[in-house]
């Protein structure tokens, strides 16, 4: 099946998982927090991200823990980098993964979910940027709250880049600008392959193929520096 | 588009995984990549590995959480599915004889056992340099039928006392008006409470938006979990919070 077979996936993400504090005995006031959790989250470990999220849709409210202990990472990473705030990006992180028991948005055969949790972190936070009261105080937080070296002026889209290793630009760079831009504004920005072939315009059938091109030529390049 | 050119297999099939990394599969794409996962579920492997290549280029660095927010997630979720227990909290408790012996028995061994866990996580701390808040707190999710979008959530150290109260979209209110939190204990508690078995825990700053995030010491009681009946926010006049007159807008629903 299907989902059984991604289960492979959901094993291979272990260096993406984060490793919380198993959920002992405590003085949580919590309704979900029964003697139970934790053994049925066991149970639960085992599923591909595809099945926990079927799961959670179902009714199945455990498959959420599951499912935040491999992804709160990379969610709470990306909404602290572009909300340079511990308190917001809690905030967010929060929304992101009630958003996936509300909402169906996510389909699980079209694509990963790490991938459509990590551009709707983004989407989000940028709103969230946006909707403050002026951009000079997310720069003023920017750099204040990190070490990092960045240009008051540089474009959000570029936020990330000081941090790339030096394997990672070589990769990049190898692909071409097109491949690029298509791939920045599919993950960074969130659009959509039609709004990209609307707004670069070009084909949909030329932006799917630079885009999966350009992922397989980084992933290529990438392959010595992966586990 | 990738499929009308004729590829090598393996190349096709490396095009469709960067297709579901990228989240980007047609309906008929994710038959067929459904299809040739079936046949070789070595696939997934790759799918990792090509996950990780898109991560690597364009996601920074992963960054852990701190550890109340897992349970705060969960526990908001909890009450957003079952609105059966937030609605009819008051039945279930009136149903419920009080154990005291087991509650204090428990509590107290609770306070032991979290005193001795919480030497251990000081001394982790002190090893480690990254900072974390504990692990072992009280999340209090306070929810309203009255004002749309708004919440509340106070994450407790029942240790240090120490908690944090985070508000988001409570209106702001006329000038004279303050937001007030309180605690409620359950009757016969031996706390000193007003006639609503309550104490004034926190008169809030909410900003123009709405919102507030705040640092508190909150009363003794929270070291006894089973002694707190509920968490409330009112509104109050702003010169004499301590009367206690409004009805809550926000409240917790244990």
């Amino acid at each position: 099946m299907f989902l059984a077979q991604l289960k492979m996936i959901a094993r291979s993400h272990n260096s993406h998982r984060i490793a919380l504090a198993p959920s002992k005995p405590t003085f949580l006031i919590c309704v979900m927090h029964s003697e139970q959790s934790g053994s049925t989250e066991e149970s639960l470990s085992s599923q591909t991200d595809a099945e926990l999220y079927l799961s959670l849709r179902a009714g199945r409210a455990e498959a959420l823990g599951v499912l935040y202990d491999r992804h709160a990472g990379l969610v709470y990473g990306l909404a602290f980098k572009v909300l340079g705030n511990p308190q917001e990006a809690e905030d967010l992180t929060q929304d992101i993964f009630l958003n996936l028991v509300r909402s169906s948005a996510y389909d699980p055969k079209r694509g990963s979910l790490r991938t459509f949790l990590a551009i709707l972190t983004r989407s989000r936070a940028i709103d969230r940027v946006r909707s403050r009261n002026t951009a000079l105080s997310f720069w003023g937080r920017w750099k204040s709250g990190n070490s990092q070296e960045t240009d008051s002026n540089t474009p959000l889209e570029y936020v990330f880049q000081g941090e790339r290793s030096e394997e990672v630009r070589i990769a990049l760079a190898q692909l071409s600008e097109s491949q690029q831009q298509i791939l920045k504004m599919a993950y960074y920005d969130g659009f959509s392959q039609s709004e990209i072939a609307e707004r670069l315009e070009i084909p949909l059938g030329t932006v799917k193929a630079r885009a999966r091109r350009g992922l397989l030529k980084l992933r290529q390049t990438l392959t010595n520096y992966m586990e | 588009m990738a499929r009308s050119i004729p590829l090598e297999p393996s190349e096709h099939l490396q095009l469709m995984i960067a297709g579901y990394v990228l989240g980007d599969l047609d309906a008929d794409e994710a038959i067929e990549f459904e299809q040739l996962l079936t046949a070789d579920p070595a696939i997934a492997a790759e799918v990792a590995q090509m996950q990780n290549a898109l991560e690597m280029s364009y996601a920074p660095a992963e960054v852990k959480p701190p550890s109340h927010l897992r349970s705060a997630i969960m526990a908001a979720q909890a009450t957003e599915t079952n609105p059966w227990r937030s609605s009819r909290p008051a039945v279930t408790r009136s149903v419920r004889r009080f154990p005291w012996n087991q509650a204090l028995g428990a509590a107290a061994a609770v306070v032991i056992a979290a005193l001795a866990i919480n030497n251990y996580q000081l001394r982790q701390v002190l090893q480690a340099s990254q900072t974390e808040t504990p692990s072992e707190t009280l999340t209090y999710v306070l929810q309203t039928e009255t004002v749309e979008d708004a919440s509340a959530t106070v994450v407790v150290n029942p240790v240090t006392l120490e908690a944090t109260l985070t508000v988001r979209n409570l209106p702001p209110l006329p000038p004279g008006q303050v937001y007030v939190l309180w605690t409620v204990l359950e009757q016969g508690a031996p706390f000193t409470v007003d006639d609503k078995s309550a104490i004034l825990t926190e008169v809030l700053n909410v900003d123009a938006q709405g919102n507030a995030f705040q640092t508190l010491t909150v009363p003794k009681v929270y070291r006894f979990e089973e002694l707190v009946s509920r968490v409330a926010i009112t509104v109050e006049d702003a010169t004499a919070p301590q009367r206690h007159e409004g009805a809550p807008v926000m409240i917790t629903s244990l």
